[in-house]
């Protein structure tokens, strides 16, 4: 039986400092089954380093023109771009190979899924520091937002950004709209800043087509970092993201439980 | 006439020029940069490139470059066998220096002995790399050494040319033919004096100046050509053969598709 249709090529190219093609997507390999839940049916943009990351890398947002016939793909008119777009779609092991052998070192996913693209499934809240400060007041924001969406009565889940910041997810059911999610990230940032100033909350990115790095996708930094799922209490007892990386993360369990399990966003924010 | 050949990056000797007791250390970069089209084997079927192997003429199996030696073969079947140190070790003096032991008028060289001609550069001796260079611009000379490349020691003419000194290694005497050895060449007698007289005037008639810049390489052009088109045409697409990397990203595989079938059911 044939494992895959994906035919490897160059893998003795270095696309981080000492770490081979053939590194990238055995790492690929070996975090698929934790991974893939999180990309299926999800439009993914891809950030390609062809000459790994000393070089130039770019985003490939349409499928490429030599996209194999069995990668599924999703075509939507982009309001942003003012075009059409042939979004690839995450859907299995062979997709994710095929787009870690074009040297993808970071895919990106939607906040929707394609076969209700307008339709978030996902609260982003992107925690990112602003000049100056960094991992350690991301997780002190983190754990402030985390306990506010406990009196909510809402389940999150954290990930690392890969860089400094850190991602909180609240999954929900698809009734909202993206204007919805935006404005209750919104309202979950004017809360955060009346306690925090150094740090930022990007709600802008909750918008239909706008993406984020994956759960388990590599970021193109020295080190290979990931966006790696914690567990709250992980992120409580305090952690170096740099050590989350494609070394350590195969190793990991997934301590994102009950993920799919969406929830109803309360229409509390706006009162 | 414009020289455009693409510069080389890397120098494939270097060592000095010695004159006397002065010293130039000098790198030396090849001059001549021949355009060659190079095609590669593929086997038909599948277009796949062919690899050649070493291997073992008696045992057949396939020999790894450390056991591997040279050998002289002095008789059919029989061999002299050398260590790389031994053959180091009588590597001649002018495998790292170019001693100029004298100089001679460049033109007084007969150009059928020219081999190859080599740039050299100072390798931090900028002063005294200009001093040999613009001595030897005024006196109009080459001085005339020896130079070791690879395993050969060539005679070698160093001399200036725009701006720079340039090495040009010579053939031995005993590499060229004498024309006059030629069979064909033993009845050619002096034609009468008004054919030449006329011939000459034809050639006369049709002297110019030489203008290597009009000449091109045909063959080459038309290859370029032939390439341009295929190109727009019939590309073959080679897939890279299965390596020991692959192996191991199957097994890591292997595992994974395990797991997923695992969760499935």
């Amino acid at each position: 039986m044939e494992l895959t249709k994906v035919k490897f090529t160059n893998l003795s190219k270095e696309l981080f400092p000492g770490i081979t093609k053939a590194k990238v997507i055995e790492y690929y390999i070996k975090v698929a089954p934790k991974m893939l839940p999180y990309l299926r049916k999800r439009a993914v943009v891809m950030h390609r380093f062809p000459d790994g990351i000393a070089g130039k890398g770019f985003f490939e947002k349409d499928a490429p023109s030599h996209t194999p016939s069995w990668v599924k793909t999703f075509r939507r008119y982009s309001e942003h771009a003012k075009r059409y777009v042939n979004y690839i779609v995450g859907d299995d092991l062979d997709t994710l190979l095929w787009m870690a052998n074009l040297a993808s070192l970071e895919i990106n996913v939607t906040l929707s899924r394609v076969d209700d693209f307008e339709k978030p499934d996902i609260v982003l809240i992107d925690i990112d520091p602003a000049q100056g400060s960094g991992f350690a007041e991301a997780r002190e924001v983190a754990l402030l937002i985390n306990d506010r969406l406990r009196e909510l009565g809402l389940r999150s889940y954290v990930k690392t950004s890969g860089k400094r910041g850190l991602h909180v997810l609240i999954p929900i059911v698809r009734e909202y709209s993206f204007k919805d999610t935006r404005a209750f990230v919104r309202e979950l940032g004017r809360f955060v800043a009346k306690l925090r100033k150094e740090v930022k909350i990007d709600y802008a990115q909750n918008a239909v087509g706008k993406t984020m790095a994956a759960p388990y996708s590599l970021r193109p930094l020295e080190g290979a970092p990931v966006s790696t799922p914690l567990a709250w209490e992980e992120l409580e007892k305090g952690l170096s993201p740099v050590e989350l990386n494609i070394n350590t993360v195969p190793e990991r369990g997934d301590p994102w439980c009950g993920f799919f399990e969406p929830q109803r966003l309360e229409v509390r924010y706006g009162a | 006439m414009e020289l455009s050949a693409k510069p080389p990056k890397r120098a494939i000797w270097s060592g000095s020029i010695t004159v006397g007791l002065v010293n130039v250390p000098v790198k030396l970069y090849p001059m001549i940069r021949e355009k060659v089209f190079s095609f590669r084997m593929l086997h038909r079927r599948d277009n796949a490139p062919i690899k050649f192997k070493r291997v073992c003429s008696k045992c057949g199996e396939e020999v790894p470059l450390e056991e591997i030696v040279k050998g002289y073969e002095v008789r059919k079947g029989e061999y002299v066998v050398f260590e790389e140190e031994e053959l180091e070790a009588i590597k001649p003096a002018s495998s790292k220096k170019i001693a100029l032991e004298k100089f001679v008028d460049l033109a007084s060289v007969d150009p059928i002995y020219f081999h190859t001609s080599y740039i050299l550069t100072p390798d931090k001796s900028e002063e005294a790399y200009a001093l040999l260079l613009y001595t030897l611009q005024r006196t109009g000379k080459a001085g005339a050494g020896r130079l070791t490349l690879r395993s050969k020691e060539y005679p070698v003419l160093v001399h200036p040319y725009r701006g720079a000194l340039i090495a040009t290694t010579l053939h031995y005497p005993h590499e060229v033919v004498s024309p006059q050895d030629m069979e064909e060449l033993q009845g050619i007698k002096e034609p009468p004096e008004e054919e030449l007289e006329l011939a000459a005037t034809i050639v006369d008639a049709l002297s110019d100046e030489f203008d290597l810049a009009s000449y091109r390489d045909n063959y080459v052009e038309r290859l370029q050509d032939l390439i341009n088109k295929k190109l727009a045409g019939e590309v073959v697409v080679v897939e890279e053969a299965e390596k020991e990397e692959v192996r191991s990203l199957m097994e890591a595989l292997r595992k994974t598709v395990e797991e997923l079938k695992a969760k499935q059911e």
